[in-house]
């Protein structure tokens, strides 16, 4: 039989971003294999920028190749690396004042796992990934004495666009509503709570009634009908944006079901079109069979009523309940 | 002295336990938090006039998660409603900011955040450079690693103070039930301990946390009204830094100085100091940078290397402060909050008791 599961859920944002007239230069050479620092009077800034650090006047653009050598002038060793880092190993991350600049760059050094071989004072050099982007993280640095030659093939057009996807990984139990809730849907059972002070019945419940401020329980909780109203609709027209798996257009309701307070959102139609629903039209859960239901897409921010238990919603015939009977729930 | 155009006052407060885990929702999580400051002051919820949280999206795990934190607030029908993707001491910063237009009487503060769901070492790096320090990663915890490292490197510290820090914390939260980690720990047992973070050691650094805490406050005659024993906010002030490490003096906190001057930390006796100590190092840059000597108790609560729910946790040092002087263990104490990495921005909050 389906079980529950741990909830294992990856926040994702894909950024780009311009890089302007100093920061797009930098990443340039990072990809073509050097680095470049930024003049402000008689000093360069590396990492470069676009203003003067200690006046904060415009700086013109006006790069100059340092490094690849430099000296470390102060780091830390990483003896649990996180999965953001430049490395899966123990490495040092360093303040590494290259040769010809007279700032620092914070970037990792990979001495092999080694944290002896760290010192402030100590020689390091810069080496390239095989695979660059336009991105700092094309870049790393070893002991002076651990480098190796590299040939870096130039790419072609400046980058003017810097790609960063962000994920954060996040790892919890279900709530223990939200378990409570799941499980009632593998059960094939909608679980709602009832609030002691309105006697408004949330499905699915959050814990708690925002309405009255109270926190709700496992004795708050009733099995509700799978038979309701359908409240709202739309047809959704699939944006192809990062993440989306939807292709054609489909119909997503809403339903309050019958002995409830507050609509079930998100509900997807596959069997009828836009043109068939209608606000206030009856309809009833057809469940899947016990062995094919799953709530995998439940976790504790997202899910109510999912794909994965039922078949489809099929209207039972009964007359509509009139629309302005169902004016607070049209969400 | 600090000139206010009104004088402003916490009423009411109230804090969840540092947890470990809480194995339920953010909103579950505050609202007990803010059913009591309301108990409290036995106000009715919508005569309080205006509504400010503290909280970050990224540690929730859901884009307009602070959104659904209104759900613990009370906000049906609809409240006048502010957030800060910051600690809630920068929500109680705008709370005073805007007690201060003379036009509304009290305000509720909160914070929150649950730690615990993700991993705050990558969330936290994305709020470093997007361009040169977040795609590596560069973590709170790394540039701690470096902030220690200086203060070594310039003669300033050594690895037992550090140690020295943690064992005191970790002593006087022996006290504090709110308290996630509390002991009598061995300076030299400690120093024993291998290294996390070189030079740091894992008690160098906060424990993973949830958390939430809230507040009351209210203009001076409300204040009196609602409360017997309203303890003063006389003063606060908000300083920030590079967000480059390398243009930093690691070994020094300008930004607290400068706002220690503004909030006239000195001008009274300051017998106690709750302090964002997030990294045992970051206590001896502090009692530097905010000239603090023997005759004040430093983060009596423990501190945040005993509990440390972010975005919660500075707001908490303000609670910790509040209840010291509304227990009369002190007159006159600073609360100091953090945000970014290694010290980089930095808020100071002077109360003071009526007795």
């Amino acid at each position: 039989m389906p079980q529950l599961h741990d909830v294992d859920y990856t926040l994702e944002y894909p950024y780009t971003r311009t890089t302007g007239p100093v920061i797009g230069p930098f990443l340039t050479g990072l990809r073509d294999g050097r680095i470049l620092g930024q003049r402000c009077g008689d000093r360069v800034l590396c990492p470069p920028m676009e203003f003067d650090p200690d006046t904060f006047s415009t700086l013109e653009p006006d790069l100059v190749e340092v490094g690849p050598g430099g000296e470390v002038v102060n780091w830390t060793w990483v003896a649990e690396s996180s999965a953001k880092h430049p490395f899966d190993r123990p490495f040092g991350f360093a303040f590494i004042k290259l040769d010809g600049a007279d700032t620092a760059l914070v970037h990792a050094v990979d001495t092999g796992g080694d944290p002896e071989a760290m010192s402030t004072g100590m020689r390091v050099t810069a080496q390239y990934r095989e695979e660059r982007h336009g991105s700092i993280a094309d870049v790393y640095f070893v002991p002076e004495a651990d480098a190796a030659d590299q040939v870096i093939e130039p790419g072609e057009e400046p980058v003017t666009i810097t790609e960063h996807l962000i994920g954060l990984r996040l790892n919890e139990p279900l709530y223990p509503h939200r378990a409570r809730f799941a499980q009632g849907l593998l059960d094939g059972k909608i679980i709602g709570q009832r609030s002691p002070v309105t006697g408004k019945v949330y499905v699915p419940g959050r814990g708690y009634d925002n309405m009255s401020r109270v926190l709700l329980s496992e004795a708050d909780e009733v099995v509700v009908s799978d038979v309701g109203t359908v409240v709202a609709f739309t047809e959704l027209n699939p944006v192809q944006y990062y993440g989306q798996t939807e292709t054609e257009p489909y119909v997503r309701c809403s339903i309050l079901f019958d002995g409830t307070d507050q609509p079930v959102i998100g509900i997807d139609i596959r069997d009828m079109t836009v043109e068939e629903m209608r606000v206030g039209m009856r309809m009833r859960c057809i469940w899947r069979d016990p062995e094919d239901r799953s709530v995998e897409d439940i976790d504790n921010r997202f899910g109510n009523i999912p794909e994965s238990v039922y078949t489809r919603f099929e209207p039972t015939g009964e007359p509509d309940v009139p629309a302005d009977q169902l004016k607070e729930h049209s969400w | 002295m600090v000139s206010l155009a009104e004088d402003v006052a916490i009423v009411a407060f109230s804090q969840t336990p540092s947890h470990a885990h809480f194995n339920d929702s953010e909103p579950a999580m505050i609202m007990p938090c803010v059913n009591s400051v309301i108990e409290q002051v036995g106000m009715d919820r919508h005569d309080i006039d205006f509504t400010i949280a503290g909280s970050c999206d990224y540690l929730s795990g859901m884009p307009f998660a602070f959104v659904m934190n209104i759900d613990a607030v009370g906000a049906w029908p609809p409240v006048y409603e502010s957030h800060v993707e910051m600690d809630g001491a920068w929500a109680l910063f705008e709370g005073f900011v805007r007690l201060q237009s003379g036009d509304i009487d009290t305000v509720l503060v909160s914070g929150s955040g649950k730690c615990t769901p993700g991993s705050y070492r990558e969330g936290f790096s994305l709020q470093t450079d997007p361009y040169v320090h977040a795609p590596i990663g560069l973590d709170p915890r790394t540039q701690a690693g470096f902030q220690a490292q200086a203060l070594i490197a310039a003669g300033k510290a050594t690895e037992r103070d550090f140690a020295e820090v943690v064992a005191r914390s970790h002593a006087n939260a022996k006290n504090n039930p709110y308290a996630q980690l509390s002991g009598d720990l061995s300076v030299d047992d400690l120093l024993a301990e291998p290294y996390l973070q070189q030079p740091l050691r894992r008690l160098d650094c906060p424990p993973t946390s949830d958390g939430a805490g809230a507040m009351i406050i209210a203009r001076a005659d409300k204040a009196r009204e609602l409360c017997d024993n309203p303890v003063w906010i006389r003063a606060i002030d908000h300083r920030i830094e590079s967000h480059h490490p390398t243009l930093r003096d690691l070994t020094d906190s300008p930004s607290v100085r400068i706002a220690a001057e503004r909030v006239g930390l000195h001008d009274g006796p300051v017998d106690i100091a709750e302090l964002t100590v997030t990294y045992s190092p970051e206590e001896i840059i502090l009692r530097d940078a905010l000239g603090l000597n023997g005759d004040t108790a430093v983060n009596p609560s423990g501190g945040p290397l005993t509990g440390s729910p972010f975005m919660a946790v500075g707001l908490t040092r303000v609670i910790e402060l509040a209840r010291a002087i509304a227990n009369g263990d002190g007159r006159r104490g600073v609360a100091h909050a953090s945000s970014g990495p290694a010290l980089q921005q930095n808020l100071l909050c002077v109360l003071e008791g009526d007795s």
